[in-house]
């Protein structure tokens, strides 16, 4: 167990070694740096370009030296915890996202939190009572929530709760008490524009998961032991949550791998739509823009979790069921 | 009874105010309740003391504005972070400025003196102060004269281009602390011009708080490190990053700006506070500006149009367009705001730039007979575009200056700008374009069907949308196009470098010009100029790329342009810019389609000296500037 996890650990290093090469030069693929793009951002808005500024800003910036130099001195940063340095805030990376990523896990914990206390119940109850109206009526609903595109429930919520509620459009909280102490007045604000993203957010990863739920715990409801534990007069409700569910649950810690970036990244499309200061429009933003450093780091950042996020469920799984770490000592 | 009250209540104000000017007769100018708690505090002196000896006073040469009171905050809404520098162009303080009528007034010096265009003298105003309360003395101009545009590692290129002439700078004095001198030997026509540009040139800067990170002052090691830390290659980067007076990115930097950014960077609000020690006062002696605190929400720009709808800004221009003006009309009496249309200033909301640098040579000899450009351009249905897409609210018209504006020519705005079928047929007949293929196109000399691609930068369905009315039209001339949108800088790279037969942007930038404005951009002098590229970029790297003008009206153009330059003369300068609008438009280097495309500007019922009309561009009104949001009031 413990040779497995070295190794695994091992395998990550060249893993992202070459996902950080990747992302780079991705990054830089389009024609032009982020220098171009500013110039023509000016100049599409009126402002004139003095050549020299830009030139000057070029060499400021590093922007003049060959590629591989840039990545090198990138990645060679990263490793020191030097996540470089954003062009479009004039800041060191870490401070850019640093100042988001509160709020940013808030919403995406409360997210998940939502989706597992819908997705659950009714998963169960749909496997259990398969095919009866209950099953069918909520699985409907689900798929709605997973076929209605998540900007347009976005924005018609946003509009509803503006004309039925008063609530400010888009953001986290009425702009009177944003950078201001938290107080109770603060608090109410937060949670008055927090139910929108939350749903929103939620609704489309909820009828995934009932499916799932329903699918796994439906095969292991045919199996024998059920029958048997039924036969011997034990209680539906404690049958089901002590044994079927348990071995249904091995997708659900598998799915931790991507829980782990999504945590941090927050659902960019809705996140614009929204206007939420979350990650997710910064980093959109990064990439039109070609703020390499930013777009880069973050990037990484969300692969490196990724990687991380996979092996915990890897080992959670060995851990959970005996049948793949009978798997790994037949092939050891 | 209500107006028994209000009566009652004016004669107790005016009472008050009569005992307070009776009881303190050396209190002339009052300051806004806002500061009254610091005043007492002892940690800010008394209004008087704040201002300069002679301040400003506005309100005298300004169209309908009327004094106010003190007190509100202004609400507004960006797309991005760095938006927060459009404060510096509403805010609209400059050593000299434009106003209303877009005539040239000193602003921050109390006078000012110009002898042909190649000495200037500045007359600071006494006791003028930054907005830390240090005084502001022609040592600021000095220590940015000496210590920054001629610093070799702060400007290794040399001083700003504007300040050059033919490769000449000027010698700059400081005689006194309250004045300084320019001097060319030539006449440089763009310096006052650049100073009341809406992203001015600074030839100022707090010394007193600068000098801490410069190299000249402080130890350059430590500075070096210093910035090394922060992600700069020496201290010269980090001297820039502190001295930033249009970006806004270090808060503590002293200003001269009405409001002063006090948050730093990244945030979703800004928060601009009044400068306690801003130059202007208003007729009663109230210390300007009105309004307290300019709050600057960021929101996704997408979002801007409907957040406004819902009543959370109070002046709202910027991420509006003509198309959300229904919506936003709708919102009106529900949300306490009115909108209203203002005018954009371009020459052309959007233009068509037949490229005559284009790499294919048939094409080049075709787009550069004028014949040809005049057939296209009458063959564009300019009535049908503007019914369709500006609900008939745009002036159909070339490419030239707007009808508000003294040099506009009726006839000019019409030359080859209406819509003649027949006689661009015959043109293109005669240019011997006779040939056509089964489908009706005409055959190109090399025997290619007369297609054009156009380029757009795609960035709203708007080109598109004008381009497939354009394409119906064109067809009925035999002439077939294509839309290609591409990516913003993929678009320039193409049009630069000849890849690009024909692309649309927006017409000339400032369409509202005085003769006293620089008429460059009707000659070819940049490469951003998307008829002419590499005629622009030959001027514009002196000659090592890109070609000289090779027909005969475009080397007109420039040399009437290098005359406007040497010309000291009014009437001369007048002139000039009529030979060169009618060469321009006769020539038809840029096809215009519209131009004076209404700007919905959505205004707070509360927020008064807002104007009903105005013109919301920015050159030369600097969006907001020019009407001095200073004087805006919230009437309570």
């Amino acid at each position: 167990m413990l040779i497995y996890t070295l190794k695994r650990l091992l395998t990550m290093i060249p893993t992202l070694v070459i996902i950080s090469m990747l992302v780079f030069v991705i990054i830089q693929l389009p024609p032009g740096d982020y220098l171009e793009t500013y110039i023509a951002e000016l100049q599409s808005q009126g402002e004139s370009v003095d050549e020299d500024k830009i030139a000057f800003l070029r060499a400021e910036y590093g922007l003049d030296r060959p590629m591989y130099e840039q990545y090198w001195v990138w990645a060679s940063g990263l490793l020191v915890g030097d996540y470089g340095y954003s062009f479009e805030y004039n800041l060191p990376v870490s401070e850019v996202i640093g100042n988001r990523m509160f709020l940013t896990i808030i919403i995406s914990v409360l997210t998940i939190i939502f989706t597992w206390a819908v997705a659950f119940p009714i998963g169960i109850y749909s496997a259990t009572h398969q095919y009866s109206w209950g099953d069918y009526g909520l699985s409907f609903i689900g798929f709605i929530g997973l076929a209605t595109p998540n900007f347009l429930l976005a924005l018609v919520m946003l509009y509803l709760a503006n004309v039925y509620f008063g609530t400010s459009l888009g953001g986290l909280m009425d702009p009177q008490y944003i950078d201001k102490p938290w107080s109770w007045a603060k608090f109410k604000s937060v949670l008055e524009h927090l139910w929108i993203p939350i749903i929103v957010i939620g609704t489309s990863g909820t009828a995934a998961m009932i499916r799932r739920i329903r699918a796994n715990l439906l095969d292991e409801l045919q199996k024998q032991y059920v029958t048997t534990a039924r036969a011997k007069g034990m209680e539906e409700g404690k049958l089901v949550r002590k044994y079927p569910l348990r071995m249904a649950m091995n997708f659900f810690i598998s799915d931790i791998g991507s829980l782990l970036p999504s945590v941090i990244s927050g659902a960019e499309l809705t996140a614009i739509v929204l206007s939420l200061p979350t990650t997710g429009p910064m980093m959109l933003a990064a990439l039109q823009s070609q703020d390499m450093f930013l777009a880069g780091s973050f990037l990484m950042f969300l692969a490196t979790l990724t990687v991380i996020g996979v092996l915990i469920s890897d080992l959670l799984l060995v851990l959970i069921d005996p049948r793949i770490r009978l798997q790994a000592a037949v092939n050891s | 009874m209500k107006s028994i009250n209000t009566l009652l209540s004016i004669a107790a104000l005016s009472i008050a105010g009569l005992c307070l000017l009776v009881s303190n007769p050396a209190l002339s100018y009052v300051q806004s309740p806002y500061l009254d708690e610091r005043v007492n505090a002892g940690e800010l002196e008394s209004v008087d003391k704040r201002l300069p000896a002679t301040p400003l006073t506005m309100g005298a040469d300004m169209n309908n504005t009327h004094p106010g009171q003190h007190g509100g905050k202004l609400r507004m809404l960006m797309g991005k972070d760095k938006d927060i520098r459009r404060m510096v162009v509403f805010g609209y303080s400059r050593l000299v400025g434009y106003n209303d009528n877009l005539e040239l007034v000193s602003d921050i010096v109390e006078s000012y003196e110009n002898v042909d265009n190649k000495v200037f003298t500045f007359n600071l105003r006494p006791g003028h102060k930054w907005s830390d309360g240090a005084p502001f003395t022609s040592e600021d101009f000095k220590f940015y004269w000496e210590d920054i545009a001629n610093n070799e590692d702060l400007m290794p290129f040399g001083a700003p281009k504007s300040l050059q002439i033919d490769g000449e700078v000027p010698t700059v004095e400081f005689p006194d602390a309250l004045t300084v001198i320019y001097r060319w030997t030539n006449p440089n026509p763009y310096f006052l011009a650049e100073l009341a540009a809406p992203s001015p040139l600074f030839i100022y800067q707090p010394k007193h708080y600068l000098t801490q990170f410069h190299a000249n002052y402080t130890d350059r090691a430590a500075l070096d490190t210093a910035a090394q830390r922060r992600g700069s290659q020496n201290w010269a980067g980090g001297f820039l990053k502190k001295a930033r007076q249009y970006k806004l990115t270090n808060p503590d930097l002293p200003s001269l700006q009405p409001w002063v950014i006090t948050t730093k960077q990244p945030a979703e609000l800004y928060v601009f506070k009044r400068n306690p020690y801003f130059h202007r006062v208003d007729a009663n002696g109230l210390q300007l500006p009105y309004i307290d605190e300019v709050l600057m929400n960021i929101a996704s720009s997408s979002l801007i149009p409907a957040k406004t709808g819902s009543g959370e800004t109070d002046l709202q221009g910027h991420y509006l367009r003509l198309d959300n003006f229904t919506f936003l009309k709708a919102g009106e009496s529900r949300n306490d705001y009115k909108v209203k249309l203002w005018s954009t200033v371009n020459g052309a909301h959007k233009a068509l730039f037949p490229n005559l640098n284009s790499n294919d040579a048939v094409w080049r000899q075709l787009v550069r007979d004028v014949r040809f450009r005049r057939a296209l351009s009458m063959g564009v249905d300019r009535a049908e575009i503007n019914q369709v897409i500006y609900h008939g609210l745009a002036n159909e018209s070339s490419n030239t200056v707007l009808p508000a504006c003294d040099l506009h020519e009726e006839d000019l705005q019409h030359a080859y700008a209406t819509y003649d079928l027949s006689a661009a047929n015959a043109l293109l007949d005669e240019i011997g374009l006779t040939d056509r293929n089964n489908r009706g196109i005409r055959i190109r000399a090399d025997g290619k069907p007369l297609e054009i691609i156009i380029h757009s930068a795609g960035e709203s369905t708007e080109e598109t949308d004008i381009l497939e009315l354009v394409h119906d039209s064109w067809l009925k001339l035999g002439i077939k196009i294509y839309t290609k949108p591409s990516q913003r800088e993929v678009f320039r790279e193409r049009v630069f470098s000849g890849g690009a037969m024909m692309s649309i942007w927006s017409g000339l930038e400032n369409a509202m010009p005085t003769a006293d404005m620089s008429p460059h951009e009707l000659a070819p002098t940049s490469q951003n100029q998307y008829q002419w590229p590499k005629w622009g970029q030959h001027f514009e790297t002196k000659g090592v790329s890109g070609e000289a003008p090779q027909l005969a009206g475009a080397q007109e153009l420039f040399e009437l342009n290098e005359a406007w330059k040497k010309s000291t003369d009014h009437a001369e300068k007048r002139g000039i810019w009529s030979a060169m609008l009618k060469t321009y438009c006769e020539e038809v280097y840029s096809i215009g389609i519209v131009n004076t495309v209404p700007q919905p500007i959505v205004v707070n019922t509360k927020l008064r000296n807002v104007p009903e009309k105005g013109v919301y561009s920015w050159s030369p009104t600097a969006y907001f500037g020019v009407y001095h949001p200073d004087v805006f009031w919230f009437e309570q």
